[in-house]
């Protein structure tokens, strides 16, 4: 087996765990950390594949996914729950770590299905079916949790997929378009985070609804 | 049927039942030194074993003969199990192709089950919610067991742990592969669950949340006795298929004969030991979870198993 696709493989295995914990995860630091790491694996992906590659596109990918998915986007969102400590749990998903964990395995092998009927033919890659995977198990935390951060966060693992994706099939997306998901993933982090601190200023309750986008 | 092989199976199952309390023993000798205290000797489970089996039995009113009958199938089956998974030998024992992964794991599951019908035959509250317990959780931990013998299967295309100990060893890529990393921690979580270790169980007979404790909880003296050393016994076994089969496949001689099979068991007691500090490590760091959490980790070590026969279906490799 060669080491790029065992690297693939390896890379992939750790970003699909990542998925796991990070649907099983309760608390919000902990989940700030989970998707962290998830972004860590996927630039030491993008650092391989520059290196094999010879690719300057890839490694500036490489360094941008360390800076703004690992380091900044984290720090950002942990300054805002540090400011606010009743943030630190989702309440909601404290007693359903066992079906959550269940629901994301069942869910991921479901997908792999849809995958293999669909776009299998069209990328025949051992593991190109992982980033589909991967934005399925973003959908799937933003369709089961309500805290703001938390979903911020699964809005972070779909773009980790797009990434991913971009990755896998390197050919198939331009540089610019992959530097727009990295700053439109800011945009959003940095909207969130004003709306709650906005929220939490005013405590209005048109502003307080915010707080569950649950719709 | 080779006389030499047929020797080398008495002395695995010798080494399983007179190593299995020695094991334990150094267990709780390491985990009293990760508590700063100096902790019973490492012989404490043999001097604990003779005075069982020199004290009267007392047996509840109204238990029939299964409570009586039921440690020594138990001790059968772990006899059974003892000469058929490989333990000193890389190569199969002359009982070994009467089983497979799954036949060991039928034979677990008599000896648990037996266990079961002693603890509701007894009568005692304790005793029943002991077993009470065991199933619910059970419920959980069978289907990962079953999943991993899965894993196990797609990686060598067999069931059969002598071929697994061979491929593992021989091939790095089998080894390394996200399959087998992924089945060897789902089996680690289960092996700390099934051994009654932290963070699932803390052992002692009043705690709370006793889980294999509370089923012998009527039993006294050498039925006790014959209990404790099923305990060790299905421990020492669990420990040494998931080092020989999972962890580190490596180093055993195929050599049948006096000194292979000598150095087989000196490598062994070297493997295990390194398990059993793994796992005074891990229960001196973590807590115990609370009764109705322990769900939530079975669950945890079923999704590592399903993620391995997934990651093999997804990537296309052992």
């Amino acid at each position: 087996m060669d080491p790029t696709a065992e690297v693939i493989a390896l890379v992939g295995i750790g970003i699909l765990l990542t998925a796991l914990y990070l649907q099983s995860e309760s608390f919000v630091d902990p989940l700030i950390r989970g998707i962290s790491l998830q972004s860590l694996l996927l630039a030491v992906l993008l650092g391989w594949l520059a290196w094999t590659e010879q690719s300057i596109d890839l490694a500036l990918l490489a360094g941008l996914a360390v800076v703004v998915r690992a380091i900044f986007i984290p720090y950002v969102l942990r300054r805002q729950i540090r400011a606010f400590r009743w943030r630190l749990r989702e309440i909601h998903a404290a007693h359903r770590v066992t079906g959550h964990a269940l629901a994301a395995v069942a869910l991921a092998i479901i997908a792999w299905f849809v995958f293999q009927e669909t776009l299998a033919s069209v990328f025949p890659q051992p593991g190109a079916a992982l980033p589909f995977v991967l934005m399925i198990q973003g959908l799937l935390m933003l369709a089961t949790r309500t805290n703001t951060i938390v979903q911020v966060i699964g809005y972070l693992e779909e773009e980790n997929a797009v990434v991913y994706a971009g990755a896998l099939f390197a050919q198939a997306f331009p540089l610019f378009v992959e530097v727009v998901v990295f700053l439109d993933v800011l945009g959003v982090v940095l909207v969130a985070v004003i709306l709650s601190i906005q929220r939490d200023v005013t405590g209005t309750p048109e502003e307080a609804a915010l707080e569950e986008l649950s719709g | 049927m080779d006389w030499a092989t047929q020797v080398v199976s008495v002395v695995q199952a010798a080494t399983v039942l007179l190593l299995a309390p020695l094991l334990a023993g150094i267990g709780y000798r390491l985990k009293a030194w990760t508590e700063s205290r100096t902790g019973p000797s490492i012989f404490q489970p043999y001097f604990d074993l003779a005075k069982y089996l020199r004290k009267e039995t007392l047996l509840p009113d109204g238990a029939s003969r299964i409570f009586f009958v039921a440690p020594f199938v138990a001790f059968g089956a772990y006899l059974l199990i003892s000469v058929v998974v490989p333990i000193i030998t890389p190569y199969p024992i002359p009982f070994a192709p009467t089983v497979d992964f799954l036949g060991g794991g039928l034979l677990f599951g008599l000896a648990g089950t037996v266990t079961l019908l002693a603890a509701v035959d007894s009568g005692s509250n304790y005793a029943i919610l002991g077993a009470s317990r065991t199933v619910s959780f059970a419920a959980f931990a069978e289907p990962t067991l079953i999943i991993v013998f899965f894993a196990v299967a797609v990686i060598t295309g067999t069931n059969n742990p002598y071929v697994t100990n061979n491929l593992l060893a021989s091939s790095t890529s089998a080894y390394l592969s996200p399959t087998h990393l992924l089945v060897t921690a789902a089996f680690f979580l289960l092996l700390l669950a099934e051994t009654g270790k932290l963070p699932v169980e803390s052992t002692g007979l009043m705690e709370f949340g006793m889980l294999e404790d509370g089923r012998i909880f009527e039993h006294s003296g050498r039925l006790l006795g014959i209990n404790r050393w099923n305990g060790w016994l299905k421990q020492f076994l669990l420990y040494s298929v998931f080092v020989n089969v999972f962890a580190f496949p490596w180093g055993l001689s195929g050599d049948v004969s006096a000194p292979g099979t000598l150095w087989n068991i000196v490598l062994l007691l070297a493997k295990l030991l390194a398990l059993v500090g793994v796992i005074v490590l891990v229960e001196a760091t973590v807590a115990k979870v609370r009764l109705f959490k322990i769900r939530d980790f079975l669950a945890l070590s079923f999704s590592l198993a399903v993620l391995a026969v997934f990651a093999f279906a997804v990537l296309g490799v052992p």
